[in-house]
């Protein structure tokens, strides 16, 4: 195919429309690809209601889980598992979070950290068939 | 059955046929095929006019659905809402004063337009979580690939039909 003819393909319309998409697809990678630090915490488990940690705040708080207690260490605007009533160890293994969005867990213990701004409330996580 | 009911039935014969294969295509990430289906869309639009390619659209997604199984599940949802939002927009496109937009222009919005409707779908009723979102630039990529691609074979297609007719 001669060049002529490749450029023949797009009208004037077409390439400004071309130039204007990936102008928009820059700006989506830059705009959902940002990782911001997280300000706060929200901690679930089974046994006890799910709760609100300020990140700012440094301290140590304790989550009761199914099999016991987990250790959650806050400090400099980070989380980590600093103890946990599970086998493995891999939630403290696991180390630091910080950036929003970001999600860790100690699931024998059934105990969930979720960083970030909150997610719209649902009944429901997802649905597949 | 009148002439233009038959190159509706005849287009979305093809157009089914399209579709049946490229659902059998593995793909990298979910979300991502080459849209193979919409060429007839946008052939029939361009050669028939919108409300053509509108008719052969939707049974293309209709009878696809009966045929693959998955009529009224999350997946013909998400197929419909597609194919909704681009046939609106190809409808706004092609009647838009002095048709500016060649092949290509028509199916990269065409592709723009499928691809986001489907993630604003999946969101609003199967996986209402922000990070849904963080795939949106990849899928947003594929659709500017696969549409100017697509756009580009319907001009090749255009010009071979034309030229079989013509001699």
């Amino acid at each position: 195919m001669s060049r002529s003819s490749f450029t023949a393909l797009f009208t004037t319309a077409d390439k400004l429309l071309f130039l204007v998409s990936l102008s928009l697809i820059v700006f989506s990678y830059v705009y959902f690809w940002q990782t911001s630090p997280a300000s706060y915490a929200i901690v679930k488990s089974g046994q006890q209601d799910s709760r609100l940690i300020n990140l700012n705040e440094s301290k140590i708080h304790q989550v009761e889980g199914r099999l016991g207690i987990s250790k959650l260490e806050v400090k400099d605007g980070q989380i980590r598992f600093i103890s946990s009533a599970c086998k493995n160890k891999i939630c403290i293994q696991s180390g630091w979070h910080q950036h929003g969005g970001a999600v860790t867990a100690c699931l024998p213990n059934r105990v969930s950290v979720q960083l970030g701004r909150q997610t719209s409330q649902t009944d429901y996580d997802a649905i597949i068939f | 059955m009148g002439h233009n009911d038959k190159l509706i039935a005849g287009f979305a014969a093809l157009a089914i046929t399209i579709h049946l294969l490229e659902s059998a295509l593995p793909s990298p990430v979910p979300g991502i095929k080459p849209g193979l289906a919409n060429l007839v869309t946008l052939y029939v639009l361009i050669r028939h006019g919108w409300s053509l390619a509108a008719n052969v659209t939707l049974i293309r997604v209709i009878a696809a659905s009966l045929l693959l199984g998955s009529f009224l599940s999350p997946t013909f949802a998400m197929s419909l809402a597609g194919a909704i939002a681009s046939l609106t927009i190809l409808g706004v496109a092609w009647h838009f004063p002095g048709k500016p937009f060649g092949p290509v222009g028509l199916s990269i919005l065409a592709a723009m337009a499928h691809i986001s409707a489907q993630v604003v779908t999946a969101y609003l009723l199967f996986i209402p979580h922000d990070s849904l979102f963080t795939l949106l630039p990849i899928l947003l990529t594929a659709a500017l690939i696969s549409g100017t691609l697509g756009g580009i074979l319907v001009s090749k297609i255009l010009e071979r039909v034309d030229s079989i007719t013509n001699t």
